[in-house]
């Protein structure tokens, strides 16, 4: 049987497991089949990255001719991304594997091989209306996981997640009765060929209502200040933070690349300004944070601008780089969720002033921690700074100097988050346990940390065999990016200790909320403004 | 002209909607709209959605205003709507709102694209020849919802079975039986009950011919389903029918969940309909029957579970009581 | 059947209005339930605009009888978008049923289904330990 044949089955195998988990097994039974599905599945992906690397993989979903059925496919950076997912959701299943048992854990299972499918069938889809369907299952799919808890607060931020994304995915919807009114096809390939010969005054509207969803979708300006705290606060394990700030918005990062490839590169300088602004703007929340999650979701969001930014440099190596950094972001990002949630395990608290001494308490975890943390502020030899090195490489006088001045809020949140391995414990701190859901827990992190370092030591090789682009490092160039990086890293420290570790004029943005009211206006602002801006200069 | 006509009372309905201030009003103009709503699909040649649309917008409105019921009237309830102009923090006043809004208007309607001439809608031509040979039957629509587009359907259907886990997880009651007495308060005449004896199998009569008939006709399985739903729960409030628990319905909406995956799976991406190449149209019908059949029977579990929980077990704690269980992650292993 | 006004079809600019009067109601309710029905208009203006999109020349439902010869497929009205908005119709309903769901949970716990209080004292929860 051909790859091909099979791809639809990447997407309905986990989802028909998710149900048949549900419905059929015991408990004990359970996790051992999720944990060794997810394993297994290894297997597939591997191959289908394989496959794509040497053609793409495709297939029309009941073998129907033309344009008239789905059309599922695989190309290299779909392959890639399908195989991320199944390495992310392997490692936190792994983490997850000794969670003790309450009376939802099946439903939590359920739930989690859910997404991990839709995530596929997200990455795998060429269907503009299938991408619809799929986003609004996942969309309910991750709901349900912030409210898991149940407690009042949750479900609050919950109902805003539903609500707002149901308005965004109406104006995703509109704007594809747009593009089919226009393009007559549901493909997206079929869908790009007919736009390449279309005035670009017909789609600054169906442009600008679906760019506003996917916008909102990978937590640009719009929804910056409310999207980590839903994604993070909510939902008290870390894991579902983890898996939303790894891959979920990675998928809406995702849907960005294809439709600005549909669209054929419109409002590359709109959204260039977008991302430097998304950016700087997590870069500022984050420092004003001191919960934990909340502190690593708004360094996701600042990491997502740069690489927003990254992509739309039209500047080849620059997009190689946002797309290994992407890889490396959910890397290190899982690693450093799942470390604070053993960390603030130990320590019974989530608030970053309270926990000291870290590294005294539990060593393993805080080098794996550490790791992870120098993979993301682009320490030297490390994934970071490969693919930080490349993404601003199309980047020239002030947007390079201002990419760096974000690498330096980076590292300065993340001297800020490690403030927690020294000094003493200031308050009564579990014993660690040395059983082996333990050596479970450490074993991942410290996976994800080796995955951090081999990407970084052999990035070039790791760039040409995930994307097939040739790309070459220069030892000039290499050197005076790790001057930089140390440059910033003296001035960061001086920076926290003299500076920000006495003010507390950060901690007023801290309360900063909006309705669900003002959140669908300042949608529709953004929305406004890219309309003008895209049916001004383009038409 | 006529649709023109109903455009403008269904654009009325709607601000009055929106303008409403009491909850029961806006229930009421939305029950106004949703029928004007299915009238306009009907004239513009879609009786599929048309249908579905009624049959949704009757189960949503009772939804609502069972909620809206238990909101204001049970003890412990709200006392009165709101209807001091407070200081909006949280919403808009009407006038910068009104302004803001026809803003967003001109612009849309400014930068709208003007339908291109050239294109001859290929795709719709293609499905209007082929079907018939592709997936069979007569009805274009359930074509392309079970044979083309059948991998849309399946997350379709999946969608409605996590709504349904979604709902009994997030309900504040964790049990599943109801207590005698509890289940209806709807009250009980003579004559509702006879009427609805003659009723009940005159419905469930019309959901089989919908399931039977999707493929040749208008219809097919969501409807039927939402036939089959409303006979059984007619059932369960009027003549007090008890026989299928919650648990029951729930597992088997899954099971028939697991079903609908694995027929077109066995169907269509494996190609055994292509490989019966002699009995193929008798395959198609088959298969087109049996999906919709399927699909039905999901619905009905599920709508069925969905309404229970809502009308019988979704009310306000009584005195003593417990609340929702919370997990909270005090002293919990939240890793 | 029916025209064009001013360039745009009238199919266009009434589920356009529709989906502004919604966006309207949207930012202006104080009533969470508003809110959820707001947005089942604003999806049902969607819809409308998809089926118009199929109807714009012929409002000839596109189901046959036994025998039939489709001789000329262009008088007859788009089978696509009518079986999109099928599957959207029923992810509509699916959506606004866990929407209720969560609603009359919040209302249990905060005693209110207005946004303005409601709002309060949930910022007020979200404030993070110190």
């Amino acid at each position: 049987m051909m790859i091909s044949q099979l791809l639809p089955f990447f997407v309905i195998t986990p989802v028909l497991i998710a149900v048949f988990l549900y419905v059929f097994f015991s408990l004990k039974i359970v996790r051992i089949i999720a944990i060794t599905v997810q394993a297994a599945f290894m297997i597939p992906a591997g191959w289908l990255l394989m496959s794509a690397r040497e053609t793409d993989v495709l297939v029309s979903v009941g073998d129907y001719d033309g344009l008239l059925g789905i059309i599922l496919r695989a190309d290299l950076l779909a392959a890639v991304f399908v195989f991320l997912t199944v390495f992310i959701f392997l490692m936190v299943g792994i983490y997850t594997y000794q969670t003790p048992y309450d009376r939802t854990k099946r439903l939590y299972l359920f739930l989690i091989f859910l997404l991990e499918g839709v995530l596929i069938g997200l990455f795998l889809t060429r269907d503009f209306f299938n991408i619809f369907v799929l986003v609004e299952v996942s969309t309910v799919v991750v709901t349900i996981l912030l409210m898991y808890d149940r407690t009042r607060r949750n479900m609050f931020a919950g109902m805003m997640f539903l609500m707002v994304n149901i308005v965004v995915m109406q104006m995703y919807l509109f704007g594809l009765g747009y593009l089919y009114m226009l393009t007559g096809v549901m493909d997206m390939e079929g869908a790009s060929v007919v736009i390449a010969t279309m005035d670009s005054n017909q789609l600054a509207l169906p442009y600008a209502l679906i760019m506003t969803s996917i916008a909102s979708k990978c937590s640009l300006l719009p929804m910056i200040t409310w999207l980590p705290k839903v994604n993070s606060l909510t939902g008290s394990r870390f894991t579902i933070a983890a898996i939303m700030s790894g891959l979920h918005i990675k998928a809406g990062v995702y849907l960005f690349m294809r439709f600005q490839d549909v669209f054929g590169d419109i409002g590359m300088d709109f959204f260039l300004v977008i991302g430097v602004v998304t950016a700087v703007a997590g870069v500022i929340l984050a420092l004003s944070q001191t919960e934990i999650r909340l502190l690593l979701a708004y360094s996701t969001i600042a990491q997502v601008g740069l690489i927003i930014v990254g992509l739309n440099l039209d500047y080849e190596y620059s997009r190689v780089g946002s797309l290994f950094h992407i890889v490396n972001h959910s890397l290190f990002k899982v690693a450093l969720f799942l470390c604070a949630s053993q960390i603030s395990y130990l320590y019974q608290t989530k608030n970053i002033q309270k926990i000291r001494g870290a590294f005294k308490q539990t060593p393993l975890i805080a080098v794996a921690n550490i790791i992870a943390i120098l993979g993301i502020v682009g320490a030297p030899l490390f994934n970071g700074s490969i693919s930080k090195y490349f993404l601003v490489y199309g980047a020239d006088g002030p947007l390079e100097w201002i990419i760096i001045l974000i690498n330096l809020g980076t590292i300065l949140v993340f001297v800020k988050y490690a403030t927690i391995f020294f000094g003493k414990p200031l308050t009564k701190v579990r014993e660690e346990e040395t059983l082996v859901s333990d050596t479970n827990r450490r074993g991942v992190v410290f996976a994800l940390g080796a995955m951090c370092i081999v990407l970084g030591i052999g990035g070039v090789q790791a760039i040409y065999f995930l994307f097939d682009v040739p790309v070459t490092l220069t030892f000039g160039g290499y050197m005076e990016k790790i001057g930089i990086f140390f440059v910033s890293v003296i001035i960061a420290v001086l920076l926290y200790k003299y500076v920000l570790a006495k003010r507390t004029f950060l901690s007023k943005l801290n309360g900063l909320n909006l309705s669900f009211q003002k959140i669908c206006v300042s949608i529709g602002i953004f929305f406004a403004i890219l309309l003008v801006y895209i049916g001004v200069f383009y038409g | 002209m006529t649709t023109e006509i109903l455009l403008i009372f269904w654009i009325i309905t709607a601000i009055w909607i929106v303008l409403a201030k009491k909850t029961y009003r806006v229930m009421i103009f939305f029950g106004v709209f949703s029928l004007i709503t299915s009238v306009i699909y009907l004239f513009l040649g879609a009786p599929d959605v048309a249908m579905a649309e009624a049959g949704i917008s009757a189960f949503t409105t009772i939804f609502f205003i069972v909620c809206i019921e238990k909101y204001y009237s049970r003890g412990g309830g709200l006392k009165a709507e709101m209807e001091t102009d407070a200081k909006p923090k949280n919403h808009f006043k009407v006038i910068p709102a009104l302004l803001f809004t026809i803003g967003l208007c001109v612009l849309f309607v400014f930068f709208a694209p003007v339908q291109p001439e050239y294109i001859v809608n290929e795709l719709r031509d293609q499905y209007l020849l082929m079907f018939m040979s592709d997936v069979g039957g007569f009805n274009a629509v359930t074509a392309i919802y079970l044979g083309y587009r059948v991998y849309d359907t399946l997350f379709e259907a999946l969608l409605l079975v996590i709504a349904v886990v979604a709902v009994v997880h997030l309900s504040w009651f964790d049990q599943n039986k109801v207590s005698d007495g509890r289940h209806s308060e709807v009250e009980q005449s003579r004559m509702t009950k006879f009427a609805m004896r003659i009723i009940c199998p005159v419905i469930l009569l019309f959901g089989m011919y919908l399931v039977l008939n999707g493929h040749i006709s208008a219809g097919g399985g969501f409807l039927g389903g939402l036939a089959f739903a409303g006979f059984v729960i007619c059932r369960f409030l009027v003549l007090g029918v008890y026989d299928l628990p919650i648990e029951k319905a729930m597992k088997l909406e899954e099971l028939v969940f697991i079903n609908i995956i694995i027929l077109p799976i066995l169907a269509i991406f494996t190609g055994v309909i292509y490989i019966a190449w002699d009995a193929r149209e008798l395959f198609q019908n088959i298969y087109l029957i049996a999906m919709n059949a399927l699909v039905g029977l999901k619905v009905a579990f599920g709508f069925f579970v969905l309404f229970y929980r809502y009308i019988a077990i979704e009310r306000l704690p009584d005195e003593g009581e417990i609340d929702v269980v919370e997990f909270t992650d005090e002293g919990e292993d939240i890793r | 059947m029916i025209g064009y006004i001013g360039g745009i079809h009238v199919l266009e600019i009434f589920p356009i209005i529709l989906f502004f009067i919604s966006f309207f109601g949207i930012i202006t309710s104080r009533n969470i339930v508003k809110s959820i029905v707001c947005i089942i208009l604003m999806q049902t203006a969607v819809i409308l605009f998809w089926l118009g999109l199929g109807a714009r020349i012929s409002n000839l439902p596109p189901i046959f009888e036994y025998g039939t010869y489709i001789d000329d497929p262009s008088m007859i009205a788009d089978p696509l978008p009518q079986a999109l908005m099928l599957t959207a119709i029923i992810i509509g309903v699916a959506v606004t049923a866990i929407n209720i769901t969560v609603l009359n949970a919040l209302f249990r716990k905060y005693k209110t289904v207005e946004w303005e209080p409601m709002q309060a004292q949930a910022f007020e929860d979200e404030k993070p330990e110190m």
